[in-house]
């Protein structure tokens, strides 16, 4: 029985892990759905925990769990308390908005981390004590957890638009009680009815499902809302303002509004006086809105000319063709209209949002990630337009993985330009200069990696009150002048332009000083006299271009400059904690303290005459090993982002697909004996590099394939290393001679290992780049060699 | 018993009163609060004008703050009044009214009553006050509580204060607390010759610096006015000493 329930509870375990990252990310922001893998290894490293303690004080605990009986109670118990955990969390009063001011959020935050990680015990505790009591199947064991957990990973995917996040999350905590219809082989009266037993249990488990699908009060049990600092939650105190519909996919919950009172027009001129257009605004996860202009008249789009991203138009007056890369805002597709393009194409990652965009304007719409999208076409345009306003706080989008403002996404657009073509970027303008600055960085080294000479001449940036526009012209731009009367008449002012003047850089949006107009004299000062990477070094935040391999365009944190950071920005605690990297470094010395005590604490309790075998050895193995897999995991997640344009889509295939593939490599691992050990961690390690030196240049050839295809190359790719990741830790825990606890110790540390490093993977990200992920990898996995070869030396494993 | 039931009803009432007048009472506690925070903090971070430093030292702020934040309503930083609302930090609150140079003539109008706090230091600063919030809920209590402090001068409506409110126009004075991502022209129609139009760039709890629109015929002149929101930072490309005519590549 035992299998069937770790498979199942495996599958739950992982769609509640996905669907809880979602709750987190509608609720909350992003810097909480981050937490959520931290959560799950958590509950998995306690259970490991728990059960070495058991074991340490009462041996043969592990064996008493794993009877029929026991199996059953603690999958009811899984059941149960998932349904706590998802009830409880959402309807926590956290509002993580609040925490600096409220003391008592960070309660709130402490039980939104403690409830979920009760059912992930006991997910855990079940695989824990089914590798503890039967270490001679281990590889079943790891087959049946990364099965189930493959499957798991692909229900939401698959479900989400069908039932929702509320409805979905308790249906994935219902269906393992399925489970308990499993069992009865050791009672011969009971053989006659087990498939009558099973198929009652799976019925009870339908019925569940059932219940929650066609019974509100139950489906209700779940609610999630958006905090009331969200878009969406203000917009709706508004009279007269209403969802009309909802749309979930794992890229987000899409709701589309009906209010009167939605007026998009970010960096409009003071000199504007007319009216705008209706607006139909959608939200993604609550905020980040998606705007769609009713145009019915050729009067409703005066307003875009009287923004500061009209400013391109200007250069290339009536456009041919305009590519839209559209990630949130809206006004993109109206400026071209305004400008009187003769084509419009827009790129739309999600596709709820691109069908809508589709209906409302009428115009080709492609549903693709924007990269594999300008890798692919070889189609040329007057005009890219690059819609995407970030986020709304400094910070919030530290962590944020984006390869639209990367060089070589630089790169691939002014490839897709025509000869006279220009590529339009709008943002929030920021104090201290950082966007602007990163930005106007990475346009100059794209041109300057093109053979471009003096790429100054082909930028230019205007700004008003609270956004800049940046212009990167295909050719040097002839006339300026039109941008300096443009600017002049809608009251705008240069932050760059060929040959432009101290003067009028802070004319009528006046700052005490020209901060960005400085800041990008400075930066272009130093690309003349080759001594940019001083000024990058020297500068207060971390401006520098961001690459493919380091694409955080949103992280502009240097640690070293901290303090001089807060009193930058007034002194106030709140700009800081509204940085993701720093909730991740947070995070980290709180796992780092919690998983030493769940480390150390059985070994204070055990007997001292009770040590493993060759201790210090097998600690190193197991710890190396699950570090090592989610430094792996990890990798390819962050690399596959690229690939497919989304970070969850990346996720769920990636998770899928080395789920999937570890499985197998656990079951073949049944096959080998002792020897099989080092080998198998050779031959990961060889692979690993092979990865390092080949993967980022095969996935920028496979971006230019559909995306079908993508899919399937990427999942193909994870084959090799998804098997060999699939050896290790299975053979180390048959081949560990000892107790059950000894075998419960190493789940534990292979869990802890795995909560530090999902959180320190994210630093190394942010600090050195994805392919630094990989290397930790292939040196944890070096450490696990080590201990493997060590262990094997002395003699010191058992089993077969 | 029946003493007993008396004595318990007594102290039951005793308690009520206490809660339910807890929050109105100005005790000495937080009367000394808001003048270490108006007088020591303000004054220190560079508000000096002093009749906005008295008004606010008279304004009791913490009826406008849920009562269990009423001992963090003098604390200089801003707090959350409900419905996905914050009271603005008080420094805020004295930097905008500061920029808006009133003499005790003007009208003025806000968009975002809010909790009812600015327009409540407004009030006490000029002749007429105007504030719109379009949230129910919102506006219900600020109207309330603004009547139970006496403030005769001000005029409250909900509504979209987008189009500001064109039968009081011209205003003297504009100040835009709602969340906006552009200037509405309406209220840039609605402000006198030499009028002065403030709003607040940023969230709530991370306000960056002040937006002050002048207007001056048809043209208007934007200054960003980050008072100690921003400190600039030194480094290369930043040097306080650096003019701008030295700036040339």
């Amino acid at each position: 029985m035992i299998l069937p329930a770790v498979f199942l509870l495996s599958a739950s375990a992982i769609a509640l892990e996905i669907l809880l990252a979602r709750v987190f990310s509608i609720t909350q922001w992003n810097h909480l759905s981050f937490m959520v893998i931290s959560i799950a290894l958590f509950g998995f490293a306690v259970s490991g925990a728990a059960l070495n303690l058991m074991e340490a004080r009462r041996p043969g605990s592990a064996a008493r769990l794993t009877t029929e009986p026991a199996i059953r109670r603690l999958v009811v118990l899984f059941c149960v308390s998932g349904i706590a955990a998802a009830a409880g969390i959402t309807r926590l009063p956290l509002d993580y908005f609040r925490l600096p001011v409220e003391p008592v959020q960070s309660l709130y935050l402490l039980a939104a981390y403690l409830l979920p990680a009760v059912p992930f015990f006991f997910a855990g505790l079940i695989t824990a004590l089914a590798y503890a009591a039967r270490p001679e199947t281990s590889g079943r064991v790891y087959f049946a957890s990364m099965a189930g957990s493959a499957a798991g990973a692909l229900l939401p995917a698959l479900l989400l638009p069908v039932w929702g996040e509320e409805r979905l999350i308790l249906i994935c905590i219902a269906f393992p009680l399925a489970a308990l219809g499993y069992g009865g082989r050791s009672d011969p009266a009971r053989r006659g009815r087990r498939a009558a037993i099973r198929l009652s249990a799976i019925a009870g488990a339908g019925i569940a499902i059932g219940t929650i699908l066609t019974v509100p009060a139950v489906s209700r049990l779940v609610r999630i809302a958006p905090s009331p600092y969200k878009g969406l939650s203000q917009i709706l105190q508004f009279p007269d303002s209403h969802i009309t519909r909802t749309r979930h996919s794992l890229q987000g919950r899409i709701d589309r509004i009906r209010s009167p009172y939605v007026r998009f027009a970010p960096g409009l001129s003071l000199k504007f006086s007319g009216k705008l257009p209706v607006q139909h605004p959608s939200f993604c996860d609550g905020d980040n809105p998606l705007v769609r202009y009713s145009i019915r008249h050729p009067d409703d789009l005066d307003f875009c000319r009287f923004t500061t991203s009209h400013a391109a138009y200007t250069l290339t007056g009536t456009p041919a063709s305009v590519l839209v890369i559209q990630n949130g805002g809206g006004l993109a597709i109206p400026c071209a209209m305004a400008a009187g393009a003769g084509e419009i194409t827009v790129i739309e990652a999600n596709p709820i949002l691109a069908g809508m965009l589709r209906a409302h304007y009428d115009l080709p719409v492609i549903r693709d990630a924007p990269r594999a999208y300008l890798a692919r076409t070889d189609r040329r345009f007057t005009v890219i337009h690059l819609e995407n306003w970030g986020a709304s706080m400094a910070g919030a989008a530290a962590l944020n993985q984006d390869h639209t403002f990367t060089t070589e996404a630089m790169d691939a657009c002014l490839s897709r330009l025509s000869d006279r073509g220009v590529l339009l970027i709008t943002r929030r303008l920021l104090l201290p200069p950082a966007d602007s600055i990163r930005l106007f960085a990475t346009a100059y080294e794209a041109l300057a990696g093109r053979g471009v000479d003096q790429p100054e001449n082909h930028l230019a940036m205007l700004r008003n009150w609270d956004t800049f526009t940046l212009i990167v012209s295909a050719r040097p731009m002839e006339n300026a002048d039109r941008l300096k009367r443009f600017a002049r008449e809608r009251n705008f002012d240069p932050v760059f332009l060929p040959h432009i003047k101290p003067d009028t850089a802070n004319r009528f949006n006046v700052f005490d000083r020209p901060f960005h107009y400085r800041a990008i004299q400075g930066l272009l000062a130093g690309y003349q006299s080759g001594t940019a990477r001083a000024f990058f070094r020297t500068y207060p935040l971390d401006v520098a271009p961001q690459s493919d391999q380091r694409p955080f365009p949103g992280r502009f944190l240097k640690w070293s400059r901290l303090p001089e950071l807060h009193r930058s920005t007034g002194g106030r605690l709140y700009s800081l904690l509204m940085s993701g990297e720093i909730v991740v470094a947070a995070v980290f010395v709180e796992a780092f303290a919690v998983a030493g005590i769940l480390l150390l604490l059985p070994r204070w309790a055990r007997n001292r005459v009770n040590q493993p075998p060759g201790g210090g050895r097998f600690r190193l193995f197991f710890l190396a090993v699950g570090a090592g897999f989610m430094f792996v995991e990890l990798y390819f997640i962050k690399s596959y982002t690229l690939l497919f344009g989304d970070p969850v889509i990346s996720f769920a295939v990636v998770l899928t697909g080395i789920l999937i593939f570890s499985s197998i490599g656990g079951l073949c691992s049944q096959r080998l004996g002792r020897r099989g050990l080092v080998p198998s961690l050779l031959a990961l390690m060889l692979c690993l590099v092979l990865l390092a030196a080949g993967l980022p240049p095969l996935i920028s050839r496979v971006l230019r394939f559909a995306e079908p295809l993508r899919f399937f190359i990427g999942l193909m790719l994870l084959l090799p290393p998804g098997i060999l990741l699939g050896l290790p830790f299975p053979l180390g825990m048959r081949l560990l001679p000892g107790s059950a606890e000894h075998r419960a110790e190493a789940w534990t540390a292979n869990g802890c290992t795995s909560v530090l490093t999902s959180i320190l993977s994210a630093q190394i990200a942010l600090t050195l780049g994805i392919r630094a992920i990989l290397i930790s990898g292939f040196l944890a996995y070096a450490a696990a060699l080590l201990g493997a070869v060590q262990w094997k030396v002395n003699g010191e494993t058992g089993g077969q | 018993m029946k003493p007993i039931i008396a004595a318990l009803a007594a102290v039951a009432m005793i308690f009520s009163f206490t809660v339910a007048t807890g929050r109105t009472d100005d005790s000495t506690g937080f009367r000394q609060a808001r003048e270490r925070l108006v007088y020591g903090e303000l004054r220190r971070q560079g508000i000096a004008d002093t009749r906005i430093l008295d008004t606010m030292a008279r304004i009791p702020r913490h009826r406008f703050v849920p009562a269990a934040l009423a001992d963090q309503a003098y604390a200089n930083r801003p707090l959350p009044i409900g419905e996905g609302q914050t009271i603005s930090q008080p420094y805020i609150v004295a930097l905008m009214t500061e920029n808006l140079a009133l003499t005790g003539s003007e009208r003025v109008l806000e968009i975002g009553t809010g909790s009812g706090y600015q327009a409540a230091v407004l009030a006490r600063l000029t002749a007429e006050v105007y504030t719109i919030e379009i949230k129910e809920k919102l506006h219900r209590r600020s109207h309330r509580l603004l009547g139970e402090l006496g403030l005769e001068n001000i005029r409250t409506r909900q509504g979209d204060g987008y189009f500001g409110w064109p039968e009081a126009a011209p205003f003297d004075g504009i100040m835009i607390t709602a969340a906006v991502d552009h200037v509405p022209p309406p209220l840039l129609e609605q402000l006198k010759e030499g009028g002065r139009l403030i709003l607040p760039l940023g969230n709530p709890f991370h306000y960056q610096n002040l937006v002050l629109i002048t207007r001056r015929g048809d043209d208007f002149t934007v200054r960003q006015i980050t008072g100690v929101l921003f400190v600039p930072m030194t480094g290369f490309a930043l040097d306080k000493d650096r003019r701008a005519s030295e700036d040339r590549p």
